[in-house]
């Protein structure tokens, strides 16, 4: 594909995050109907082990991709002029990256 | 049988109204268009675009009861009373249920819907066989009436970028054909954030296509295209 | 140009696609206010036990349950797309269908949701 701006590109992340978190959904799921945590202890030894704490990091991952372009398609249909919608998608992008610095810091630095 | 017609004439009104009309049934009005072009008779200003009758020209194409149809082959009896009918949503009037298609013709223009073959023609013509020709089906027998674009919310947002599901299915329709040798152009071509990527598979198109044809299937099948091009 | 949203008719495949708008915005919008329940559940004792206290408000499981409808709805018309893609009941009969299934699909949880908490 020759274009530097592609479609394609964006509809198979949005697809593709969707799939990572369906499962991640339902492995999260049925932890909690086979052995829910009932303690502060049990629940944070659980997602601070070093399996979860990846797979929920990039579920959070997988979700910034997928409200980016969620998200800017929404924009693209209902915001037409080009500045409003440029500084729309700038504060999008600003936000989603500060989440996952705040996702970050809890997952691997603040909690381990 | 009554009937509430979306009426606008640029030169005398201000803004569009819906004019009620009221009119016998005849055993002879089968479809809906029978019954407008009657009233036609009794009110000349009425106007609206008809030719073949009988669903092959898409002349006729409006919105009825709130659903993009073909007059010309909208069993009347059926609808709901009283008959509602307005132009073609979201694309300019005209006049009263003649609404302007440039845009929508642009768009289809711009898929560039004709075979690109530049192997010199053989003597008689480019052969086909019977299972390429197959593919074909569903496609070629679009009539570019509007009806589906026109009622695409897709096409509403972005009418300019987005190509729609009308020129999208012609666009799958060369794709597909064996006789084409622009299809990584073509595909190439709609590999863009709007000219097609702007369907989300609403699949207003297929509901309301009058030939039953499925434009929101055409673009899936292109999608799946590019991702094994790219692959 | 007549363009009036209420006198267009749409079928249940559109009213699907609009909800899944809906849900996705409103689920974007409670990104924080999950990752600050998170936060505070894994801080401690004392947050876990906040976290646990604010589940037990009604306020807290109202909301709750309408975030469990967003987000079922919005995963099983995604599941639904995802389908579509590959060609699995991307026919009319059968894509009126799952939309249905969709919007009472969601509906059905969130009543068994609301079974749960309330």
């Amino acid at each position: 594909m020759r274009r530097t701006v592609t479609g394609l590109r964006a509809w198979l992340l949005q697809r593709i995050s969707a799939i990572y978190m369906l499962l991640f959904i339902i492995f999260f799921l049925t932890h909690f109907l086979v052995e829910s945590p009932d303690s502060y202890q049990a629940w944070h030894g659980w997602m601070m082990s070093s399996g979860v704490s990846i797979a929920t990091l990039i579920f959070f991952a997988a979700l910034m991709l997928h409200v980016w372009v969620g998200v800017r398609d929404v924009l693209m249909d209902y915001i037409h002029p080009l500045a409003l919608r440029i500084f729309a998608l700038t504060l999008l992008g600003i936000g989603l990256v500060a989440i996952t610095a705040w996702v970050m810091r809890i997952l691997l630095m603040e909690h381990s | 049988m009554k009937l509430s017609i979306f009426r606008f004439n640029p030169e005398q009104d201000e803004k569009p109204y819906m004019q009620d009309y009221e009119i016998e049934l005849e055993t002879t009005d089968q479809m809906l268009l029978d019954v407008i072009v009657r009233l036609k008779v009794q009110d000349d200003t009425l106007t609206f675009r008809r030719s073949c009758r009988e669903g092959v020209c898409g002349s006729d194409a409006m919105n009825i009861n709130g659903r993009n149809g073909l007059a010309c082959i909208t069993p009347v009896r059926a609808l709901k009373e009283p008959i509602k009918l307005r132009p073609l949503p979201s694309f300019p009037v005209i006049r009263d249920l003649v609404v302007d298609m440039t845009q929508f013709f642009k768009q289809y223009h711009s898929i560039n819907p004709y075979l690109i073959n530049n192997e010199p023609a053989p003597e008689r013509e480019r052969l086909q066989s019977p299972e390429d020709r197959e593919k074909l089906n569903g496609l070629y027998e679009c009539i570019l009436c509007g009806c589906c674009t026109s009622q695409c919310p897709s096409s509403w947002w972005n009418p300019d970028k987005f190509v729609g599901p009308a020129g999208l299915l012609q666009a799958y329709r060369f794709i597909i054909d064996s006789r084409d040798q622009a299809t990584q152009e073509r595909l190439d071509d709609l590999n863009d954030p709007y000219r097609l990527f702007r369907c989300r598979t609403i699949m207003n198109c297929t509901e309301v296509c009058p030939k039953g044809l499925a434009p929101s299937r055409a673009i899936e099948k292109i999608r799946l295209m590019m991702i094994k091009e790219s692959l | 140009m007549f363009f009036n949203l209420l006198q267009i008719q749409m079928p249940v495949g559109a009213l699907t696609s609009i909800i899944h708008r809906v849900t996705g915005i409103f689920l974007a919008l409670s990104i924080p206010f999950s990752i600050y329940v998170l936060n505070l559940s894994l801080q401690g004792p004392q947050g876990y036990a906040q976290v646990i206290a604010w589940f037990n408000q009604s306020s807290f499981r109202v909301a709750a349950i309408i975030l469990i409808w967003a987000l079922t709805h919005h995963l099983l018309a995604g599941v639904r797309h995802l389908l579509s893609d590959v060609d699995v009941g991307s026919q009319l009969p059968a894509a009126r269908r799952s939309a249905w299934i969709v919007n009472l699909g969601s509906v059905v949880v969130a009543l068994l949701a609301t079974g749960v908490f309330l």
